[in-house]
């Protein structure tokens, strides 16, 4: 028989308030968002609420551990004189350019309060968030089985278009990296690498794919991506 | 005693990942929660904590090493008393290993990569057993040398010598093998007791078999399951299914099984009880919008659940070339990840053999999972004409588990109950 009589715990059918917190911190040298990240997964893991980071970084060539010289197609000298800086990091993956007009998102959320740790589907969720953020502003992007990311479809036969690159890390369960969303970035800069080691991927951007320009397009692709991220990683309620 | 440090189930389709990092070398003392290693899947990067404090006593893999969820990582010696011994153990042999140490200042890296990478480098020859497996081979008297090993490398496992000690042993010693097999046994399984006795068959756990079993009991611990059961009139069904099936398959190339007809009765009904198609995520329910069906099939390498998603959307026809589509790929093992990710209600069928009815565990974090039984004619009572009858009719039982904590008895039976209606109607579009 139904136990429904027994229901006497009250369980409130709430709309929950989003509980991610969105900061946009601007311009950030990438060992600065290196520290801030640092000090939000210490917040998070003594109980802070989870939170996204959007900012932007200076010219910088970011070398995984599995990065090789053969993806970087200019010398180090040759990219420092142009103003953009080349830096190691402890990441599996491998090169990835960020510069201005592109937007990257820093996660810092406690996958265990999500249930079951699943890193596969904070990947999946990371790539829906974008999906569901470029939406709207009329772009159909699509996430491809087998390569992390979010990308343009484009004619049968002609490669994808990569519109964001995803990477994440996980420490002590709470993820940190997250996206860079080539918003309206100069494309020409990503010519001195071969993105996330796919050499047959092109690199676009919202304002390539004609979403839009300038800064005030700039802010509202911040909006965009709150929202969205809001409603995919901000449902969950925190101990109170 | 020692703990062994493994690889954490990190999510429903992750099995495997790579050793990208160790943090520490043999002979380092570490504490709770100390990152130790760093293994990459896919493009995440997940720093393992350590399970406890003391010294690292062994390193069993190897940077770039492919280990599987549950593979043993290293193995932290908690009594610090043994430290100074074993690094100094660790330090000798590296030394002995002579070409690699070149710097003084790395020393640490040095020793992690002559213990380590040694294995790989060189001769088929397996490495020595783990500590533990040799503790155990003691333990029951069996020579390592006679052991398989499955580790990395073929390194003999504790759970290697495990399963030796289970396989029948010789007549001749067989009191010998019973009286010694005990510390082995307690070991393994300290708080159940379970007895592995001579003739025994000793099952390691596959991947997949302990991601369902974690998932099983994390369900059952996190859900209070309430089962209800609904008894239907096939026969409306069983008739339309007859009418159309040659056409239906001409027209769409798949085979008209009942199923879809059930799916589709499933997806209305729980457009109209949204309760239904929810999770419980901390102390909120979430409605979701979208209808993913979880069609639970099992293969041969155990039970996959494949999402149909948007079910809401498909024709029977659709329906029916989806599934078909997916159990196809479950069996061959070409599914990905996605498509079993995503599902917010699950559907069990276990075929012509799934008897009565049973009720199956809720599939997190989904509140509902409906089981199907078996289809049988049975003679049942119908008024015609305002005159009883006793008529021959298809019946079956479909049987919902749903989760209290989201659902109470009343819409859960008011799902069911439409579930019910929709197919003794057997109102669909073919």
């Amino acid at each position: 028989m139904s136990a429904s009589a027994s229901a006497n715990v009250p369980l409130r059918r709430v709309s929950v308030a989003p509980r991610l917190r969105v900061e946009w911190l601007g311009e950030v040298v990438y060992a600065k968002g290196l520290v801030l990240q640092h000090e939000a997964i210490e917040a998070v893991r003594s109980g802070g609420e989870d939170r996204l980071l959007l900012l932007e970084h200076p010219p910088v060539i970011t070398l995984g551990r599995s990065s090789s010289a053969a993806h970087l197609l200019e010398s180090e000298e040759s990219l420092n004189a142009r103003g953009i800086e080349v830096v190691s990091v402890p990441r599996g993956g491998d090169v990835t350019y960020h510069g201005r007009g592109q937007l990257v998102g820093y996660l810092i959320v406690n996958l265990r309060a999500r249930g079951p740790v699943d890193v596969h589907r904070h990947l999946r969720d990371l790539e829906a968030a974008l999906i569901d953020a470029t939406a709207t502003f009329g772009i159909a992007s699509r996430a491809v089985a087998g390569r992390t990311g979010v990308f343009i479809e484009t004619e049968p036969g002609s490669p994808d278009r990569k519109l964001a690159s995803i990477g994440v890390g996980v420490r002590h369960w709470i993820s940190h990296h997250g996206f860079a969303l080539n918003v309206d970035i100069d494309l020409c800069e990503f010519d001195a690498i071969v993105p996330c080691g796919l050499a047959d991927i092109e690199m676009t951007s919202l304002a390539r794919e004609g979403a839009g320009s300038g800064p005030e397009f700039a802010a509202a692709v911040r909006d965009g991506v709150t929202n969205a991220f809001r409603a995919r990683f901000g449902t969950v309620a925190s101990r109170s | 005693m020692s703990i062994s440090i493994r690889v954490p189930s990190l999510g429903e389709s992750v099995v495997e990942g790579t050793v990208a990092r160790w943090l520490v070398a043999e002979g380092d003392s570490v504490t709770l929660d100390q990152i130790i290693v760093e293994l990459t899947t896919d493009k995440v990067d997940v720093e393992i904590p350590s399970p406890g404090a003391g010294v690292i006593q062994k390193i069993l893999v190897a940077v770039d090493d492919v280990v599987e969820v549950g593979a043993e990582l290293a193995i932290i010696d908690e009594s610090g008393a043994a430290a100074g011994v074993a690094k100094a153990a660790v330090f000798a042999s590296a030394a002995s290993a002579a070409s690699v140490a070149s710097s003084p200042s790395a020393s640490r890296a040095v020793t992690s990569k002559g213990t380590t990478s040694s294995p790989r480098t060189s001769d088929p020859v397996p490495p020595p057993p783990t500590p533990l497996a040799q503790r155990a081979a003691s333990a029951a008297n069996i020579d390592t040398a006679q052991v398989s090993g499955t580790g990395a490398h073929g390194r003999v496992t504790q759970r290697d010598v495990i399963a030796q000690t289970a396989v029948p042993a010789p007549a001749a010693a067989p009191s010998q093998a019973a009286a010694s097999r005990t510390p082995v046994r307690r070991a393994q399984a300290p708080a159940m007791g379970a007895a592995i006795e001579e003739g025994d068959r000793v099952i390691p756990m596959s991947r997949l078999r302990k991601l369902v079993a974690d998932h099983m009991v994390y369900s059952k611990r996190t859900s209070p399951h309430v089962g209800t059961v609904a008894e239907i009139d096939m026969s409306a069904v069983a008739d339309l299914r007859r009418a159309n099936k040659a056409r239906f398959e001409e027209l769409h190339g798949v085979s008209l099984t009942f199923l879809p007809f059930i799916v589709h009765a499933v997806v209305r009904a729980l457009r109209e009880n949204p309760a239904l198609n929810a999770s419980v995520v901390e102390d909120a329910i979430v409605e979701k919008r979208a209808i993913n069906i979880g069609i639970a099939v099992e293969t041969e390498k155990g039970l996959m659940v494949p999402v149909v998603r948007d079910v809401d959307r498909l024709s029977l026809a659709g329906l029916a070339s989806a599934r078909e589509d997916l159990s196809a790929r479950a069996r061959n093992k070409k599914l990905s990840a996605d498509d079993l990710r995503g599902g917010t209600f699950t559907i069990t069928n276990p075929g012509r053999k799934g008897n009565l009815y049973g009720f199956a565990i809720i599939n997190q974090p989904q509140v509902g999972i409906l089981r199907v039984g078996e289809m049988v004619k049975r003679p049942v009572v119908r008024t015609f004409g305002g005159e009883d009858a006793i008529v021959i009719r298809q019946m079956m039982h479909l049987a919902l588990s749903y989760d209290h904590r989201a659902v109470d008895g009343a819409p859960a039976n008011s799902f069911l109950y439409r579930v019910r209606e929709l197919l003794e109607s057997a109102e669909f579009d073919l």
